[in-house]
C-alpha cells in the first residue's frame, strides 16, 4: 500500500514538474472548458443563412423575409434561381427558398414553397429543414386563419343582410295581406252592386207616333206662331196667337192617351229612380273601390320597392359568397405547402460523409506526420551535424514538407482508390479532390511541422498535434453544427482550414463544381500554407541555435550520465 | 601556419560567465587538447571555436589560406564552416542509415562532385577499416565503429580542422587506442585537430599543444613540454630530528649547492642548484647521518598530474616559504 502511495506521488511529481505536461494537465480541461463555453453558452437563434428567390420580390414575398429576418435568420435575395441554389452547394447559404410571387391566396389552388437544401450536410439539413418549415407552417396557419375569418365574415354578412332584409319580407308579407284584404272588401263591394234593368214594357210605337205628332203640330204651331208673328196684325195677333199656343199646350193629347203616357212616364220615372239608386250605390261601390284599389296599387308598389330591396340584398348575399374564392377545404386548411428539393442527386451517407472523412484522414495524417517528421529531425542524433553543412534552413524545410507531402500522396491514393470501390462515380471528381487535399495536406502539414519546431519532446508535441487536430475537428461543424456556436466564434470558424477543405471537396464531390468557381477558397489554403511556411522559417531561424543549445545540453548531460555509469559499472 | 585565434573571447549566459577572456591559438597541424574538470568551459570553446555559439566578447578569426587575410569567424560562418569537421561526444549521424548511406547523404549535401565522393568514401571506410561494413545500419554496429564512422562523417569534406569532443569517452580501452590512432592518421594526412577529453594521458599521446580550461578561464595554453616545464619537481624534502641532529645536517648541506632550503619543523625541504651532483651529496649525508628520506621526485609529471597540480592549487593554500 505504500508503495502504491509511494510510486503514485513520484508519478505526479515528475508529471507535474515536467513543464509540457503540467501545461497540458491544468490547461487543456481549462482550455476545452473555455472553448465549449464560448462556443455554446449561445442561446441565440442558429445562425442559417436563407438565400430567398422570388421571381418579383412583392411586398408580400418582403414581409414574409422581414418575419425570417426578425428570426435571426441571415437573408440573401438572390435574382435567379441558379445563383440561390448554387450558394447553398457552395455552402454559403444553408437552404434556398423559392417564394411565389404573393402568399395571397385567391383561389382554391395552394401555394407552393419550395426548400432548396444541400443533403450532404446530414448533421443540419433536418433541422434546417424543421427550422425553416416551422417559420412556413407559422405563416400557413396565419393565412389559413384569414382565410377561415374572411369565410366567416361573409358568413356573418350574409346573416345580417339576411336578417335585415327578413324584416322587409314580413313588412313585405304584411302589405301583401292588407292588400288582400282590400281587393277582397273590392270585390265584395263591386259584387253587390245592382246593375239589373227594369223589365217593364214600354208602347214605343204610340209614343213614337205621338211624339211625331207633337213634333209635327209643334211645328206647325210654331209656324202659324211664327206667321202671326210676322203679320202686321196687331189686335188679333195675341188672339191668334192664344189658340195656336193652346193646341201646342193640348197637342200631348193627340193620338196617345194620357193615361197611357202617364203610366209609362210613371214607369219611366220608377225606373230611372231605381237606376238612379243603383247608379248612386254604384257609384259609392267604384269610390270605395277606388280608394282601395289605390292602397292596393300603393301597396304593391311598396311591395315591389320591397321586393326590389330583398332581390338586392339577396344579389349582395350571393355576391359576398360567390366573393369566397377558395372554395377547397384543403386550400383553406393549409394554404401554403411546401416541397423539399436537394441541390444534389441523392446519394447514399458514405459519399455524404466522404468529404469529411477525407479531410479528417488527412488533417490527422499531415499534422502528425509533419510533427513526427521535425521532432524526428531534431531528436536524430545528425542534427548538429546539419548545423556544418552548406544547406540552407529552408531547404531541410522544405525537405520535410516533400517527405511529408509524399507520404500523404501515397495516402491520398489508397484512400482515393479504395473510395472508387464504393464511390464508383466519383471518377470525374477525384483529380480536383486529389489538388484540394493536397493543398490542405499541406497546410496541415506546416500546422504539424510548426509544432514540432516549438514543442520539446516527442510525447508532447504529438499530444499536441492530436489536441490541434482535434479543435480544429471539434469548430469544423462536423460533429456539432457550427450554426449552433456562439456568433464571434463561427466567424472565425469559417476560416478553419478543414472547414474550408471539406467545403471545397464537397463541392467538388457533390456538385462538380468547377475549380474556377471555388478558386478563392483554394487560393486561400494556398495562403495559409504561405504563411505557415514563412512563420516555420522565421521560427526556425530564431529557434535554430537555441535548438542547436539544447540538443547540444540534453546530448551531454546523457553523456556525462552514461559515462558515470559505465564507471560505477566498471 | 595561424588557422584560427580566439581573442580575449567570453562568453555568458544572462549573468552566468562561462569562460572569460580566452586567447587561444590553432596552428595548421596542431593537435589541440582542452582539458578541464565537467563543467569548466571545454564544451562551451568547442562550440566558440566552431561557430555554434557566439562570444558575448571578443572575437573569433580564422585566417583563410587562399584570400591570405584573417576573417571574422560568426561574420563569415557560411564560408567557414564548411572547413570544420566536428564529432560531438555523442554520435552524430543517422542510425538507421547505412555506413555508406550515412557518407553518402553528408559527402553530397556538401556538394562534393560525384567521383572525388566516391573517392573519398572509399579511403574514409578503408582508413577507418570499415569497408567490410559498409552496408551496415549505423546502429547495428559496435561503439567503436560508431566512433568511426562519426569521425568519418566528419571527414567525408576533407576539412581543415577537426573538432572532437570526448572521442574516446565510453570505449573500451582497445577502442579507445583505436579511435587515437585513427586520429594520428588523420593529422598526419594534414589536418589539425582539437579534441576536449577528460581523459589526459589520451591529450598527452596524441596532443603537440594543450589548452587547460579551468573555472571558466584558460590557465595555461601552449606545447605540452611547455605546460609541464612549470610543474616539474626540484625539490627534496628529508625527515630530521629537531635541535643537534638538525643543525648537524644544515651544516653539511651548506657544502652542497642548493637555490634554497625550507624549514618546515621536522622536514627540511631543499631546492638544488644542479639535480645531479646536490643528489649525490644528498645521499652521503643521509647515509652518514641515517636520517630518514621522505620525498624525491625529478621526473618530469604527466598531464594528468599538472591538471590535478593546478585544479588542487587553486583549491588549496599555498605553502609558506622560509
Amino acid at each position: 500500500m505504500r508503495a502504491l502511495y509511494l510510486i503514485t506521488k513520484k508519478n505526479l511529481k515528475i508529471l507535474l514538474r515536467s513543464k509540457a505536461s503540467a501545461l497540458i494537465i491544468i490547461f487543456a480541461p481549462l482550455l476545452i472548458i473555455l472553448l465549449l463555453g464560448l462556443s455554446y453558452n449561445n442561446s441565440e437563434q442558429f445562425g442559417l443563412n436563407i438565400g430567398v428567390y422570388s421571381s418579383s420580390f412583392t411586398e408580400d414575398v418582403d414581409s414574409f423575409v422581414t418575419i425570417l429576418e426578425e428570426e435571426e435568420f441571415t437573408i440573401t435575395k438572390y435574382d435567379t434561381l441558379e445563383s440561390c441554389i448554387d450558394e447553398v452547394k457552395r455552402g454559403t447559404t444553408h437552404t434556398c427558398i423559392v417564394l411565389p410571387e404573393s402568399l395571397q391566396i385567391s383561389g382554391n389552388g395552394q401555394k407552393e414553397i419550395v426548400f432548396h437544401i444541400d443533403p450532404s450536410k446530414i448533421n443540419i439539413v433536418w433541422m434546417i429543414q424543421e427550422t425553416v418549415k416551422e417559420k412556413f407552417n407559422i405563416k400557413s396557419q396565419e393565412i389559413s386563419q384569414d382565410l377561415a375569418q374572411d369565410v366567416l365574415t361573409r358568413v356573418v354578412n350574409t346573416k345580417t343582410k339576411i336578417t335585415e332584409k327578413n324584416a322587409e319580407v314580413n313588412a313585405l308579407k304584411e302589405k301583401t295581406s292588407s292588400a288582400t284584404s282590400t281587393t277582397n272588401s273590392v270585390k265584395s263591394s263591386l259584387s253587390k252592386l245592382d246593375l239589373a234593368a227594369p223589365l217593364a214594357t214600354y208602347d214605343v210605337a204610340a209614343l213614337s207616333s205621338l211624339t211625331s205628332g207633337m213634333e209635327t203640330a209643334i211645328k206647325k204651331i210654331e209656324q202659324a206662331i211664327t206667321a202671326v208673328d210676322s203679320s202686321n196684325m196687331t189686335s188679333s195677333k195675341v188672339a191668334i196667337k192664344k189658340p195656336l199656343q193652346d193646341a201646342l199646350e193640348e197637342l200631348g193629347g193627340t193620338n196617345v192617351t194620357s193615361t197611357s203616357l202617364g203610366g209609362i212616364i210613371t214607369s219611366l220615372q220608377t225606373d230611372l229612380n231605381s237606376a238612379k239608386e243603383k247608379l248612386a250605390a254604384a257609384s259609392s261601390a267604384v269610390k270605395s273601390s277606388n280608394t282601395n284599389l289605390a292602397a292596393v296599387s300603393s301597396a304593391l308598389s311598396e311591395s315591389s320597392t320591397t321586393l326590389d330591396s330583398v332581390q338586392a340584398g339577396l344579389n349582395e348575399v350571393i355576391a359576398n359568397i360567390e366573393g369566397q374564392k377558395v372554395t377547397e377545404a384543403g386550400t383553406l386548411v393549409s394554404p401554403l405547402t411546401t416541397k423539399i428539393e436537394t441541390v444534389s442527386e441523392e446519394g447514399t451517407f458514405l459519399s455524404y460523409l466522404f468529404p469529411a472523412i477525407l479531410v479528417l484522414v488527412i488533417m490527422f495524417s499531415s499534422l502528425l506526420l509533419g510533427t513526427t517528421l521535425v521532432m524526428m529531425e531534431k531528436n536524430s542524433p545528425a542534427f548538429l551535424r546539419n548545423f556544418f553543412l552548406p544547406v540552407r534552413k529552408m531547404t531541410f524545410i522544405i525537405s520535410t514538407y516533400l517527405t511529408n507531402l509524399i507520404l500523404i500522396i501515397f495516402q491520398i491514393v489508397i484512400i482515393l482508390g479504395i473510395s472508387l470501390f464504393f464511390l464508383k462515380d466519383a471518377w470525374s471528381s477525384l483529380p480536383t479532390v486529389a489538388l484540394i487535399l493536397f493543398i490542405a495536406a499541406s497546410v496541415f502539414t506546416f500546422l504539424g511541422m510548426l509544432i514540432g519546431y516549438i514543442f520539446i519532446s516527442e510525447e508532447t508535441a504529438v499530444l499536441a498535434s492530436i489536441s490541434l487536430g482535434s479543435v480544429l475537428l471539434f469548430i469544423s461543424g462536423t460533429i456539432l453544427p457550427l450554426e449552433g456556436i456562439s456568433v464571434l466564434l463561427r466567424k472565425f470558424t469559417y476560416f478553419n482550414p478543414f472547414v474550408i477543405a471539406e467545403k471545397l471537396i464537397r463541392e467538388v464531390f457533390i456538385f462538380n463544381t468547377s475549380l474556377k468557381v471555388i478558386w478563392l477558397d483554394l487560393v486561400i489554403l494556398i495562403g495559409y500554407a504561405l504563411i505557415l511556411f514563412i512563420i516555420i522559417l522565421i521560427l526556425e531561424s530564431i529557434l535554430h541555435k537555441h535548438l542547436m543549445h539544447r540538443f547540444m545540453r540534453h546530448h551531454h548531460r546523457a553523456q556525462r550520465q552514461k559515462g558515470k555509469k559505465n564507471k560505477n559499472d566498471a | 601556419m595561424e588557422l584560427i585565434r580566439l581573442k580575449g573571447v567570453s562568453k555568458g549566459y544572462k549573468k552566468n560567465v562561462i569562460l572569460q577572456d580566452v586567447n587561444l591559438m590553432l596552428e595548421a597541424g596542431d593537435v589541440l587538447g582542452v582539458i578541464g574538470q565537467s563543467g569548466s568551459g571545454k564544451t562551451t570553446l568547442l562550440n566558440l571555436l566552431v561557430g555554434f555559439i557566439e562570444p558575448t566578447e571578443g572575437e573569433i578569426v580564422y585566417y583563410s589560406k587562399v584570400e591570405g587575410k584573417e576573417k571574422d569567424l560568426n561574420d563569415n560562418l557560411h564560408k567557414i564552416k564548411r572547413h570544420f569537421g566536428f564529432t560531438p561526444q555523442h554520435n552524430s549521424f543517422y542510425p538507421k542509415l547505412t555506413v555508406k548511406e550515412n557518407l553518402i547523404h553528408f559527402g553530397k549535401l556538401y556538394k562534393i562532385d560525384k567521383k572525388t565522393l566516391e573517392n573519398n568514401i572509399t579511403s574514409l571506410l578503408e582508413f577507418t577499416k570499415l569497408s567490410k561494413h559498409h552496408n551496415k545500419l549505423a546502429e547495428h554496429l559496435s561503439g567503436g565503429m560508431q566512433k568511426r564512422l562519426d569521425i568519418s562523417c566528419s571527414l567525408v569534406h576533407k576539412p581543415k580542422i577537426l573538432v572532437l569532443d570526448e572521442p574516446t569517452a565510453d570505449l573500451d580501452p582497445i577502442l579507445q587506442k583505436e579511435i587515437l590512432h585513427l586520429l594520428e592518421e588523420v593529422n598526419k594526412q594534414g589536418i589539425s585537430i582539437v579534441i576536449a577529453s577528460h581523459q589526459l594521458e589520451h591529450i598527452e599521446r596524441i596532443c603537440n599543444k594543450v589548452a587547460i580550461v579551468h573555472k571558466g578561464k584558460v590557465h595555461s595554453h601552449g606545447l605540452i613540454e611547455e605546460i609541464k616545464k612549470p610543474f616539474i619537481k626540484d625539490h627534496f624534502t628529508i625527515n630530521v630530528h629537531s635541535g643537534k641532529e638538525k643543525e648537524s645536517v644544515l651544516e653539511k648541506l651548506k657544502n652542497l649547492q642548493f637555490k634554497k632550503i625550507i624549514d618546515k619543523g621536522h622536514k627540511l625541504i631543499i631546492y638544488p642548484e644542479h639535480v645531479k651532483d646536490t643528489m649525490n651529496g644528498l645521499l652521503n649525508i643521509i647515509n652518514d647521518e641515517g636520517l630518514h628520506f621522505f620525498d624525491m621526485d625529478v621526473r618530469k609529471p604527466t598531464l594528468n598530474e599538472v591538471f590535478e597540480k593546478i585544479a588542487l592549487d587553486d583549491s588549496e593554500p599555498k605553502e609558506e616559504e622560509q
